[in-house]
Protein backbone atom coordinates (compact mmCIF):
# COMPACT_ATOMS: atom_id res chain seq x y z
CA UNK A 1 0.00 0.00 0.00
CA UNK A 2 3.15 2.41 0.90
CA UNK A 3 4.92 1.26 -1.75
CA UNK A 4 1.79 2.28 -4.27
CA UNK A 5 1.50 5.13 -2.21
CA UNK A 6 4.86 6.25 -2.83
CA UNK A 7 5.04 5.24 -6.78
CA UNK A 8 1.70 7.36 -7.90
CA UNK A 9 2.92 10.10 -4.99
CA UNK A 10 6.02 10.76 -7.33
CA UNK A 11 3.64 10.99 -10.52
CA UNK A 12 2.03 13.50 -8.50
CA UNK A 13 5.21 15.36 -8.34
CA UNK A 14 6.03 15.02 -11.96
CA UNK A 15 2.42 15.95 -12.58
CA UNK A 16 2.81 18.78 -10.63
CA UNK A 17 6.51 19.86 -12.51
CA UNK A 18 4.78 19.60 -15.82
CA UNK A 19 2.20 21.06 -15.09
CA UNK A 20 4.15 24.06 -13.74
CA UNK A 21 5.62 24.58 -17.12
CA UNK A 22 2.58 25.42 -18.89
CA UNK A 23 1.15 28.24 -15.95
CA UNK A 24 0.95 30.61 -18.32
CA UNK A 25 -1.73 28.57 -20.70
CA UNK A 26 -3.39 28.47 -17.66
CA UNK A 27 -3.46 31.34 -16.52
CA UNK A 28 -4.24 32.77 -20.11
CA UNK A 29 -7.46 30.06 -20.10
CA UNK A 30 -7.78 31.35 -16.24
CA UNK A 31 -8.47 35.05 -17.67
CA UNK A 32 -9.85 34.41 -20.34
CA UNK A 33 -13.04 32.56 -18.44
CA UNK A 34 -13.41 36.06 -16.71
CA UNK A 35 -14.78 36.94 -20.90
CA UNK A 36 -17.33 33.88 -19.85
CA UNK A 37 -18.21 35.48 -17.35
CA UNK A 38 -18.55 39.15 -18.73
CA UNK A 39 -20.88 37.08 -21.75
CA UNK A 40 -23.36 35.13 -18.49
CA UNK A 41 -23.44 38.38 -16.51
CA UNK A 42 -24.67 40.45 -19.87
CA UNK A 43 -26.85 37.72 -20.95
CA UNK A 44 -28.56 36.39 -18.01
CA UNK A 45 -28.47 40.34 -16.49
CA UNK A 46 -31.12 41.10 -19.84
CA UNK A 47 -33.21 37.92 -19.01
CA UNK A 48 -33.39 39.11 -15.42
CA UNK A 49 -34.49 42.47 -16.53
CA UNK A 50 -38.25 40.95 -17.70
CA UNK A 51 -38.50 38.54 -14.92
CA UNK A 52 -37.61 38.63 -11.41
CA UNK A 53 -37.16 35.37 -10.97
CA UNK A 54 -36.37 32.55 -13.58
CA UNK A 55 -36.94 29.09 -12.37
CA UNK A 56 -37.56 30.49 -9.06
CA UNK A 57 -34.02 32.07 -8.67
CA UNK A 58 -32.94 35.55 -9.13
CA UNK A 59 -30.34 37.04 -11.12
CA UNK A 60 -27.68 36.85 -7.58
CA UNK A 61 -28.29 33.35 -7.41
CA UNK A 62 -27.34 32.53 -11.07
CA UNK A 63 -24.44 34.79 -11.43
CA UNK A 64 -23.50 32.60 -8.13
CA UNK A 65 -24.33 29.65 -10.40
CA UNK A 66 -22.75 30.47 -13.08
CA UNK A 67 -19.70 31.57 -11.22
CA UNK A 68 -19.10 28.52 -8.54
CA UNK A 69 -19.09 26.31 -12.05
CA UNK A 70 -16.66 27.99 -13.60
CA UNK A 71 -14.55 27.61 -10.04
CA UNK A 72 -15.40 23.94 -10.53
CA UNK A 73 -14.56 23.43 -13.97
CA UNK A 74 -10.65 24.23 -12.65
CA UNK A 75 -10.98 22.36 -9.96
CA UNK A 76 -12.34 18.85 -11.29
CA UNK A 77 -12.56 19.43 -15.35
CA UNK A 78 -10.41 17.17 -17.84
CA UNK A 79 -8.34 20.07 -19.62
CA UNK A 80 -6.60 18.22 -22.52
CA UNK A 81 -5.55 14.53 -20.98
CA UNK A 82 -7.97 13.18 -23.79
CA UNK A 83 -4.94 14.51 -26.05
CA UNK A 84 -2.13 13.64 -24.11
CA UNK A 85 -3.12 10.13 -23.62
CA UNK A 86 -3.87 9.76 -27.21
CA UNK A 87 -0.45 11.09 -27.91
CA UNK A 88 1.24 9.03 -25.72
CA UNK A 89 -0.22 5.63 -27.34
CA UNK A 90 0.37 6.80 -30.87
CA UNK A 91 3.87 7.56 -30.21
CA UNK A 92 4.09 4.15 -28.46
CA UNK A 93 5.25 5.56 -24.92
CA UNK A 94 2.92 4.09 -23.68
CA UNK A 95 4.96 1.09 -24.61
CA UNK A 96 7.08 1.72 -21.64
CA UNK A 97 4.07 1.01 -18.67
CA UNK A 98 3.19 -1.86 -20.04
CA UNK A 99 6.92 -3.51 -18.74
CA UNK A 100 6.61 -1.97 -15.44
CA UNK A 101 4.48 -2.59 -12.80
CA UNK A 102 2.45 0.82 -13.34
CA UNK A 103 -1.21 0.94 -13.36
CA UNK A 104 -1.78 3.23 -16.18
CA UNK A 105 -5.11 4.69 -15.16
CA UNK A 106 -3.89 5.40 -11.89
CA UNK A 107 -0.93 7.02 -13.33
CA UNK A 108 -2.85 9.42 -15.44
CA UNK A 109 -5.08 9.83 -12.84
CA UNK A 110 -2.04 11.14 -10.67
CA UNK A 111 -0.90 13.37 -13.24
CA UNK A 112 -4.48 14.57 -13.30
CA UNK A 113 -4.83 15.60 -9.62
CA UNK A 114 -1.61 17.59 -9.86
CA UNK A 115 -2.71 19.63 -12.83
CA UNK A 116 -6.05 20.29 -11.16
CA UNK A 117 -3.96 21.53 -8.07
CA UNK A 118 -2.12 24.18 -10.37
CA UNK A 119 -5.26 25.14 -12.15
CA UNK A 120 -7.53 25.45 -9.59
CA UNK A 121 -4.98 27.19 -7.72
CA UNK A 122 -4.58 29.46 -10.77
CA UNK A 123 -8.47 30.49 -11.18
CA UNK A 124 -7.99 31.80 -7.92
CA UNK A 125 -5.99 34.89 -9.21
CA UNK A 126 -8.81 36.05 -11.67
CA UNK A 127 -11.32 35.31 -9.10
CA UNK A 128 -9.57 37.76 -6.99
CA UNK A 129 -10.54 40.48 -9.86
CA UNK A 130 -14.24 39.12 -10.38
CA UNK A 131 -14.94 38.13 -6.73
CA UNK A 132 -15.04 42.05 -5.76
CA UNK A 133 -16.83 43.14 -8.92
CA UNK A 134 -19.62 40.66 -8.27
CA UNK A 135 -19.96 41.06 -5.07
CA UNK A 136 -23.21 42.59 -4.66
CA UNK A 137 -24.39 39.73 -6.70
CA UNK A 138 -23.14 36.91 -4.94
CA UNK A 139 -25.60 34.36 -2.88
CA UNK A 140 -24.10 31.58 -1.57
CA UNK A 141 -25.77 29.63 1.18
CA UNK A 142 -24.04 28.94 4.22
CA UNK A 143 -25.49 25.20 5.14
CA UNK A 144 -22.66 23.10 6.87
CA UNK A 145 -24.22 20.14 5.30
CA UNK A 146 -23.50 21.55 1.82
CA UNK A 147 -19.72 20.98 2.15
CA UNK A 148 -19.80 17.39 3.70
CA UNK A 149 -22.19 16.69 0.70
CA UNK A 150 -20.85 19.03 -2.03
CA UNK A 151 -17.05 18.14 -1.25
CA UNK A 152 -17.69 13.84 -2.01
CA UNK A 153 -19.49 14.79 -5.05
CA UNK A 154 -17.06 17.29 -6.22
CA UNK A 155 -14.08 14.16 -5.83
CA UNK A 156 -16.34 11.65 -7.83
CA UNK A 157 -17.09 14.18 -10.31
CA UNK A 158 -13.48 14.44 -10.81
CA UNK A 159 -13.40 10.50 -11.33
CA UNK A 160 -16.38 11.46 -13.64
CA UNK A 161 -14.81 14.30 -15.31
CA UNK A 162 -11.05 11.92 -16.22
CA UNK A 163 -12.72 8.54 -16.41
CA UNK A 164 -14.33 10.00 -19.58
CA UNK A 165 -11.12 11.81 -20.76
CA UNK A 166 -9.43 8.79 -20.27
CA UNK A 167 -12.29 6.62 -22.53
CA UNK A 168 -11.58 8.97 -25.46
CA UNK A 169 -7.78 9.33 -25.02
CA UNK A 170 -8.04 4.93 -25.63
CA UNK A 171 -10.38 5.50 -28.76
CA UNK A 172 -6.45 6.17 -30.06
CA UNK A 173 -5.92 2.47 -29.96
CA UNK A 174 -9.19 2.03 -32.61
CA UNK A 175 -8.83 5.38 -34.25
CA UNK A 176 -5.67 7.79 -35.56
CA UNK A 177 -7.78 11.41 -34.70
CA UNK A 178 -9.90 11.54 -31.90
CA UNK A 179 -10.43 14.85 -31.81
CA UNK A 180 -14.04 15.09 -33.90
CA UNK A 181 -14.60 13.16 -31.07
CA UNK A 182 -14.02 14.91 -27.84
CA UNK A 183 -15.43 18.32 -29.63
CA UNK A 184 -18.70 16.50 -30.54
CA UNK A 185 -18.40 14.95 -26.94
CA UNK A 186 -17.75 18.85 -25.43
CA UNK A 187 -21.09 19.98 -26.86
CA UNK A 188 -23.11 17.56 -24.68
CA UNK A 189 -21.54 17.43 -21.91
CA UNK A 190 -21.47 21.86 -21.85
CA UNK A 191 -25.37 20.67 -22.32
CA UNK A 192 -25.79 17.96 -20.11
CA UNK A 193 -23.40 19.28 -17.28
CA UNK A 194 -25.16 22.71 -16.91
CA UNK A 195 -22.58 24.73 -18.20
CA UNK A 196 -24.79 26.70 -20.74
CA UNK A 197 -27.43 26.98 -18.70
CA UNK A 198 -28.67 25.86 -14.74
CA UNK A 199 -30.05 22.39 -16.15
CA UNK A 200 -33.24 22.83 -13.35
CA UNK A 201 -34.47 25.19 -16.49
CA UNK A 202 -35.19 22.34 -18.86
CA UNK A 203 -38.71 21.06 -18.99
CA UNK A 204 -38.95 18.81 -16.12
CA UNK A 205 -38.90 15.59 -18.08
CA UNK A 206 -35.88 16.08 -19.62
CA UNK A 207 -34.72 17.44 -16.37
CA UNK A 208 -35.05 14.04 -15.17
CA UNK A 209 -33.60 12.53 -17.88
CA UNK A 210 -30.68 14.27 -17.58
CA UNK A 211 -30.76 13.43 -13.66
CA UNK A 212 -29.52 9.67 -15.02
CA UNK A 213 -26.89 10.71 -17.18
CA UNK A 214 -23.13 10.71 -16.11
CA UNK A 215 -23.03 14.14 -17.70
CA UNK A 216 -25.33 15.79 -15.24
CA UNK A 217 -22.41 14.52 -12.10
CA UNK A 218 -19.53 15.86 -14.01
CA UNK A 219 -20.17 19.66 -13.07
CA UNK A 220 -23.92 20.60 -12.44
CA UNK A 221 -24.75 18.21 -9.44
CA UNK A 222 -22.08 19.63 -7.09
CA UNK A 223 -22.31 23.13 -7.91
CA UNK A 224 -25.99 22.63 -7.48
CA UNK A 225 -25.47 21.29 -3.96
CA UNK A 226 -22.74 24.41 -3.28
CA UNK A 227 -24.97 27.26 -4.58
CA UNK A 228 -28.34 25.69 -3.45
CA UNK A 229 -30.41 24.91 -6.32
CA UNK A 230 -30.62 21.43 -4.87
CA UNK A 231 -32.10 21.65 -1.33
CA UNK A 232 -33.49 18.23 -0.50
CA UNK A 233 -30.84 16.16 1.28
CA UNK A 234 -32.85 12.59 0.37
CA UNK A 235 -32.46 13.65 -3.65
CA UNK A 236 -28.69 14.44 -3.00
CA UNK A 237 -27.95 11.11 -0.90
CA UNK A 238 -29.49 9.81 -3.61
CA UNK A 239 -27.67 11.76 -6.58
CA UNK A 240 -24.64 10.34 -4.91
CA UNK A 241 -25.63 6.36 -5.60
CA UNK A 242 -26.02 7.44 -9.13
CA UNK A 243 -23.00 9.51 -9.45
CA UNK A 244 -21.01 6.22 -7.31
CA UNK A 245 -22.39 4.10 -9.79
CA UNK A 246 -21.47 5.85 -12.95
CA UNK A 247 -18.15 6.04 -11.27
CA UNK A 248 -17.78 2.32 -10.91
CA UNK A 249 -19.17 1.94 -14.60
CA UNK A 250 -16.70 3.73 -16.34
CA UNK A 251 -13.68 2.33 -14.21
CA UNK A 252 -15.02 -1.02 -15.23
CA UNK A 253 -15.21 0.45 -18.71
CA UNK A 254 -12.02 1.94 -19.27
CA UNK A 255 -10.74 -1.51 -18.17
CA UNK A 256 -12.53 -3.34 -20.93
CA UNK A 257 -11.55 -0.46 -23.20
CA UNK A 258 -7.65 -0.79 -21.71
CA UNK A 259 -7.80 -4.66 -22.25
CA UNK A 260 -9.18 -4.55 -25.61
CA UNK A 261 -7.47 -1.92 -26.83
CA UNK A 262 -4.05 -3.53 -25.69
CA UNK A 263 -5.35 -6.46 -27.97
CA UNK A 264 -4.71 -4.12 -31.02
CA UNK A 265 -1.70 -2.26 -29.62
CA UNK A 266 1.22 -3.05 -31.86
CA UNK A 267 3.59 -1.12 -29.61
CA UNK A 268 5.07 0.69 -32.52
CA UNK A 269 7.79 3.36 -31.53
CA UNK A 270 8.14 4.63 -27.70
CA UNK B 1 -5.05 39.18 -58.21
CA UNK B 2 -5.73 36.64 -60.95
CA UNK B 3 -2.89 34.81 -59.81
CA UNK B 4 -4.26 34.55 -56.12
CA UNK B 5 -7.67 33.70 -57.15
CA UNK B 6 -6.06 30.55 -59.44
CA UNK B 7 -3.97 29.75 -56.01
CA UNK B 8 -7.07 30.06 -54.23
CA UNK B 9 -8.91 27.37 -56.64
CA UNK B 10 -5.89 25.26 -56.41
CA UNK B 11 -6.17 25.21 -52.85
CA UNK B 12 -10.49 24.73 -52.88
CA UNK B 13 -9.85 21.19 -55.12
CA UNK B 14 -7.16 20.03 -52.97
CA UNK B 15 -9.68 20.47 -50.55
CA UNK B 16 -12.54 18.66 -52.03
CA UNK B 17 -10.25 15.70 -53.22
CA UNK B 18 -9.02 15.30 -49.15
CA UNK B 19 -12.76 15.73 -47.81
CA UNK B 20 -13.64 13.00 -50.44
CA UNK B 21 -10.70 10.93 -49.56
CA UNK B 22 -11.59 11.37 -46.02
CA UNK B 23 -15.38 10.64 -45.96
CA UNK B 24 -15.62 9.71 -42.11
CA UNK B 25 -13.83 12.66 -40.70
CA UNK B 26 -16.21 15.28 -42.91
CA UNK B 27 -19.31 13.76 -41.68
CA UNK B 28 -17.90 13.63 -38.16
CA UNK B 29 -17.03 17.26 -38.23
CA UNK B 30 -20.53 18.35 -39.86
CA UNK B 31 -22.13 16.55 -36.99
CA UNK B 32 -19.98 18.50 -34.66
CA UNK B 33 -20.23 21.84 -35.73
CA UNK B 34 -24.02 21.07 -36.09
CA UNK B 35 -24.18 20.01 -32.68
CA UNK B 36 -22.49 23.43 -31.24
CA UNK B 37 -24.63 25.40 -33.09
CA UNK B 38 -27.74 23.45 -31.50
CA UNK B 39 -26.08 23.76 -27.99
CA UNK B 40 -26.50 27.68 -28.78
CA UNK B 41 -30.03 27.88 -29.87
CA UNK B 42 -31.34 25.72 -27.32
CA UNK B 43 -29.46 28.14 -24.87
CA UNK B 44 -31.84 30.51 -26.79
CA UNK B 45 -34.76 28.11 -26.22
CA UNK B 46 -34.60 27.32 -23.04
CA UNK B 47 -34.14 31.36 -21.85
CA UNK B 48 -37.21 31.90 -23.49
CA UNK B 49 -38.89 29.77 -21.49
CA UNK B 50 -38.66 31.66 -19.01
CA UNK B 51 -38.83 35.28 -20.10
CA UNK B 52 -40.61 36.87 -23.04
CA UNK B 53 -37.28 39.47 -23.53
CA UNK B 54 -33.61 39.60 -23.64
CA UNK B 55 -32.54 43.70 -23.57
CA UNK B 56 -35.96 43.80 -26.11
CA UNK B 57 -35.68 41.36 -28.23
CA UNK B 58 -38.15 38.83 -28.91
CA UNK B 59 -37.25 35.14 -29.27
CA UNK B 60 -37.66 35.28 -33.14
CA UNK B 61 -35.49 38.12 -33.48
CA UNK B 62 -32.77 36.88 -30.47
CA UNK B 63 -32.92 34.03 -32.97
CA UNK B 64 -32.40 35.54 -36.21
CA UNK B 65 -29.10 37.33 -34.46
CA UNK B 66 -27.61 33.99 -33.35
CA UNK B 67 -28.65 32.56 -36.50
CA UNK B 68 -26.47 35.57 -38.88
CA UNK B 69 -23.42 35.11 -35.80
CA UNK B 70 -23.20 31.57 -36.58
CA UNK B 71 -23.59 31.89 -40.16
CA UNK B 72 -20.58 34.52 -39.62
CA UNK B 73 -18.38 32.04 -37.67
CA UNK B 74 -19.86 28.81 -39.78
CA UNK B 75 -17.94 30.76 -42.76
CA UNK B 76 -15.07 31.39 -40.95
CA UNK B 77 -14.79 27.65 -39.67
CA UNK B 78 -15.22 26.71 -43.66
CA UNK B 79 -12.77 29.20 -45.17
CA UNK B 80 -9.96 30.01 -42.94
CA UNK B 81 -9.83 28.32 -39.64
CA UNK B 82 -7.90 24.98 -40.00
CA UNK B 83 -5.08 27.18 -42.00
CA UNK B 84 -5.58 29.95 -39.20
CA UNK B 85 -5.25 27.00 -36.49
CA UNK B 86 -2.24 24.86 -38.32
CA UNK B 87 -0.49 28.68 -38.64
CA UNK B 88 -0.45 28.54 -34.56
CA UNK B 89 1.42 25.18 -34.73
CA UNK B 90 3.52 25.69 -37.66
CA UNK B 91 5.16 29.44 -36.32
CA UNK B 92 5.75 27.16 -32.41
CA UNK B 93 7.38 24.17 -34.46
CA UNK B 94 9.20 26.25 -36.96
CA UNK B 95 7.23 24.23 -40.10
CA UNK B 96 6.11 27.75 -40.98
CA UNK B 97 9.30 28.01 -43.04
CA UNK B 98 7.68 26.09 -45.83
CA UNK B 99 5.02 28.96 -46.19
CA UNK B 100 7.67 31.97 -45.85
CA UNK B 101 9.34 29.60 -49.25
CA UNK B 102 6.18 29.91 -51.33
CA UNK B 103 5.98 32.79 -54.18
CA UNK B 104 3.30 35.07 -53.09
CA UNK B 105 1.99 36.64 -49.37
CA UNK B 106 2.94 34.78 -46.72
CA UNK B 107 -0.34 35.71 -45.06
CA UNK B 108 -2.77 35.24 -47.99
CA UNK B 109 -0.97 31.20 -48.79
CA UNK B 110 -0.79 30.77 -44.92
CA UNK B 111 -4.50 31.36 -43.97
CA UNK B 112 -6.04 30.07 -47.06
CA UNK B 113 -4.48 26.85 -47.80
CA UNK B 114 -7.40 24.53 -46.80
CA UNK B 115 -10.90 24.52 -46.87
CA UNK B 116 -13.64 22.74 -44.53
CA UNK B 117 -16.54 21.75 -46.41
CA UNK B 118 -18.01 20.63 -42.89
CA UNK B 119 -18.06 24.56 -41.72
CA UNK B 120 -19.85 25.34 -45.23
CA UNK B 121 -21.97 22.60 -44.98
CA UNK B 122 -23.41 23.92 -42.04
CA UNK B 123 -23.87 27.53 -43.08
CA UNK B 124 -26.56 26.33 -44.84
CA UNK B 125 -28.31 25.24 -41.62
CA UNK B 126 -27.07 29.02 -40.27
CA UNK B 127 -28.97 30.01 -43.21
CA UNK B 128 -31.89 27.88 -42.10
CA UNK B 129 -32.00 29.62 -38.65
CA UNK B 130 -32.25 33.13 -40.00
CA UNK B 131 -34.73 32.32 -42.64
CA UNK B 132 -36.79 30.27 -40.13
CA UNK B 133 -36.69 33.43 -37.63
CA UNK B 134 -37.31 35.70 -40.49
CA UNK B 135 -40.49 33.77 -41.47
CA UNK B 136 -41.82 33.67 -38.16
CA UNK B 137 -41.51 37.67 -37.59
CA UNK B 138 -43.03 38.04 -40.95
CA UNK B 139 -40.60 39.75 -42.36
CA UNK B 140 -39.90 40.19 -46.14
CA UNK B 141 -37.05 41.81 -46.77
CA UNK B 142 -36.48 43.39 -50.43
CA UNK B 143 -33.65 42.43 -52.75
CA UNK B 144 -31.26 45.36 -51.74
CA UNK B 145 -31.74 44.27 -47.82
CA UNK B 146 -30.69 41.13 -49.08
CA UNK B 147 -27.64 41.90 -51.02
CA UNK B 148 -26.61 44.51 -48.62
CA UNK B 149 -27.03 41.55 -45.39
CA UNK B 150 -24.91 39.81 -47.78
CA UNK B 151 -22.46 42.70 -47.77
CA UNK B 152 -22.13 42.90 -44.10
CA UNK B 153 -21.46 38.66 -43.36
CA UNK B 154 -18.86 39.74 -45.57
CA UNK B 155 -17.28 42.64 -43.76
CA UNK B 156 -18.25 40.34 -40.72
CA UNK B 157 -16.46 37.41 -41.79
CA UNK B 158 -13.54 39.72 -42.43
CA UNK B 159 -13.75 40.88 -38.96
CA UNK B 160 -13.57 37.52 -37.45
CA UNK B 161 -10.73 36.40 -39.64
CA UNK B 162 -8.91 39.16 -38.54
CA UNK B 163 -9.58 38.35 -34.74
CA UNK B 164 -8.25 34.99 -35.47
CA UNK B 165 -4.93 36.18 -36.98
CA UNK B 166 -4.01 38.81 -34.10
CA UNK B 167 -4.79 35.94 -31.08
CA UNK B 168 -2.48 33.47 -33.53
CA UNK B 169 -0.20 36.12 -34.48
CA UNK B 170 0.67 35.88 -30.66
CA UNK B 171 2.39 32.60 -31.24
CA UNK B 172 5.21 34.69 -32.51
CA UNK B 173 5.94 36.31 -29.50
CA UNK B 174 5.14 33.62 -27.22
CA UNK B 175 5.91 30.52 -28.33
CA UNK B 176 4.90 27.90 -25.68
CA UNK B 177 1.39 29.00 -25.60
CA UNK B 178 -1.04 26.90 -26.47
CA UNK B 179 -4.66 27.73 -27.58
CA UNK B 180 -4.21 31.35 -28.01
CA UNK B 181 -7.20 30.42 -30.91
CA UNK B 182 -9.60 30.02 -28.22
CA UNK B 183 -9.52 33.80 -26.73
CA UNK B 184 -11.61 34.28 -30.49
CA UNK B 185 -14.21 31.54 -29.33
CA UNK B 186 -14.53 33.68 -26.21
CA UNK B 187 -14.94 37.05 -28.43
CA UNK B 188 -16.98 35.59 -30.76
CA UNK B 189 -19.62 34.50 -27.58
CA UNK B 190 -20.22 38.36 -27.40
CA UNK B 191 -21.79 38.81 -30.73
CA UNK B 192 -24.44 36.56 -30.28
CA UNK B 193 -25.69 39.34 -27.48
CA UNK B 194 -28.04 41.84 -28.73
CA UNK B 195 -26.02 45.71 -28.72
CA UNK B 196 -29.13 47.21 -26.39
CA UNK B 197 -28.05 44.41 -23.87
CA UNK B 198 -24.65 46.18 -23.37
CA UNK B 199 -24.15 49.05 -20.73
CA UNK B 200 -21.70 51.38 -19.29
CA UNK B 201 -18.48 50.12 -19.62
CA UNK B 202 -19.12 46.85 -21.49
CA UNK B 203 -20.63 48.77 -24.12
CA UNK B 204 -17.41 51.04 -24.09
CA UNK B 205 -15.28 47.64 -24.60
CA UNK B 206 -17.25 45.39 -26.71
CA UNK B 207 -19.00 47.62 -28.88
CA UNK B 208 -17.05 50.15 -29.59
CA UNK B 209 -13.58 48.64 -28.99
CA UNK B 210 -13.43 45.62 -29.65
CA UNK B 211 -15.84 44.76 -32.83
CA UNK B 212 -17.85 41.63 -31.56
CA UNK B 213 -21.17 42.71 -31.45
CA UNK B 214 -21.31 45.02 -34.42
CA UNK B 215 -20.22 41.72 -36.64
CA UNK B 216 -23.86 40.18 -35.79
CA UNK B 217 -26.11 43.38 -34.76
CA UNK B 218 -25.40 45.00 -37.63
CA UNK B 219 -26.82 42.60 -40.51
CA UNK B 220 -29.49 41.53 -38.04
CA UNK B 221 -30.74 45.18 -38.17
CA UNK B 222 -30.72 45.30 -41.76
CA UNK B 223 -32.91 42.68 -41.79
CA UNK B 224 -35.40 43.61 -39.07
CA UNK B 225 -35.63 47.65 -39.48
CA UNK B 226 -34.18 47.69 -42.71
CA UNK B 227 -30.66 49.59 -43.80
CA UNK B 228 -29.28 51.76 -41.09
CA UNK B 229 -26.34 54.03 -42.35
CA UNK B 230 -24.66 53.96 -38.98
CA UNK B 231 -24.75 50.38 -38.70
CA UNK B 232 -23.14 49.63 -42.29
CA UNK B 233 -20.50 52.65 -41.72
CA UNK B 234 -19.39 51.04 -38.38
CA UNK B 235 -19.61 47.53 -39.40
CA UNK B 236 -16.86 48.81 -42.65
CA UNK B 237 -14.99 50.86 -40.52
CA UNK B 238 -14.21 47.73 -37.85
CA UNK B 239 -13.72 45.60 -40.80
CA UNK B 240 -11.08 48.03 -42.70
CA UNK B 241 -9.48 48.89 -38.71
CA UNK B 242 -9.29 44.83 -37.96
CA UNK B 243 -7.92 43.96 -40.78
CA UNK B 244 -5.24 46.37 -41.22
CA UNK B 245 -4.26 45.90 -37.66
CA UNK B 246 -4.11 41.64 -37.83
CA UNK B 247 -2.02 42.14 -40.86
CA UNK B 248 0.68 45.06 -39.26
CA UNK B 249 0.78 42.65 -36.14
CA UNK B 250 1.02 39.58 -38.35
CA UNK B 251 3.98 41.21 -40.51
CA UNK B 252 5.36 42.86 -36.95
CA UNK B 253 6.13 39.03 -35.41
CA UNK B 254 7.06 37.78 -38.51
CA UNK B 255 10.49 39.58 -38.03
CA UNK B 256 10.22 38.15 -35.17
CA UNK B 257 10.76 34.29 -36.79
CA UNK B 258 13.26 32.46 -36.30
CA UNK B 259 12.76 29.35 -38.05
CA UNK B 260 13.10 25.28 -36.65
CA UNK B 261 12.74 25.38 -33.23
CA UNK B 262 11.70 28.79 -32.26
Amino acid sequence: MFVALNKYGHAFLLGLQSNLVYRFNFAVRGFFSLFHLAVVFILWGAAFAGAPSIGGFSFGQTLTYFLVMLVMQFFVGAFNEDYQISEEIRNGLINQFLLKPINYFLYRFSIFLAARLVTGVLILLPLLIAVPLLRNYLVLPHDWWRLALGVPAMALSAIIQFSIAYCFGLLTFWFLEIQGFVILSMAVESLLGGQMFPLDLLPAGVFRVAQFLPFYYQTYFPVAIFTGRLNDIGLIWQGLGIQLAWVLIFLVFNQLLWVRGLRRHTAVGG
Amino acid sequence: MTRYLQIWLASARYSVVRTLMFRFDFFLWAVVELCWMSVNLLLIAVIYDHTNSIAGWSKYEMLLLVGTSLLVQRFLMGFFWSSIFEMGRNIRTGHFDFFLAQPGNVLFMASTRKIDLDGLVNSFVAMGVVAYAAHKLGLHPSALDLVLYAVMIFCGLIIHYSLLVLAVSFAFWATSAQGLEGIYFTMAEFSRLPRAAFRGLAAVVFVWMLPVVVVSNAPASTLLHGFQPSWALALLGAALLWLGAAVTVFHLGLRRYSSASS
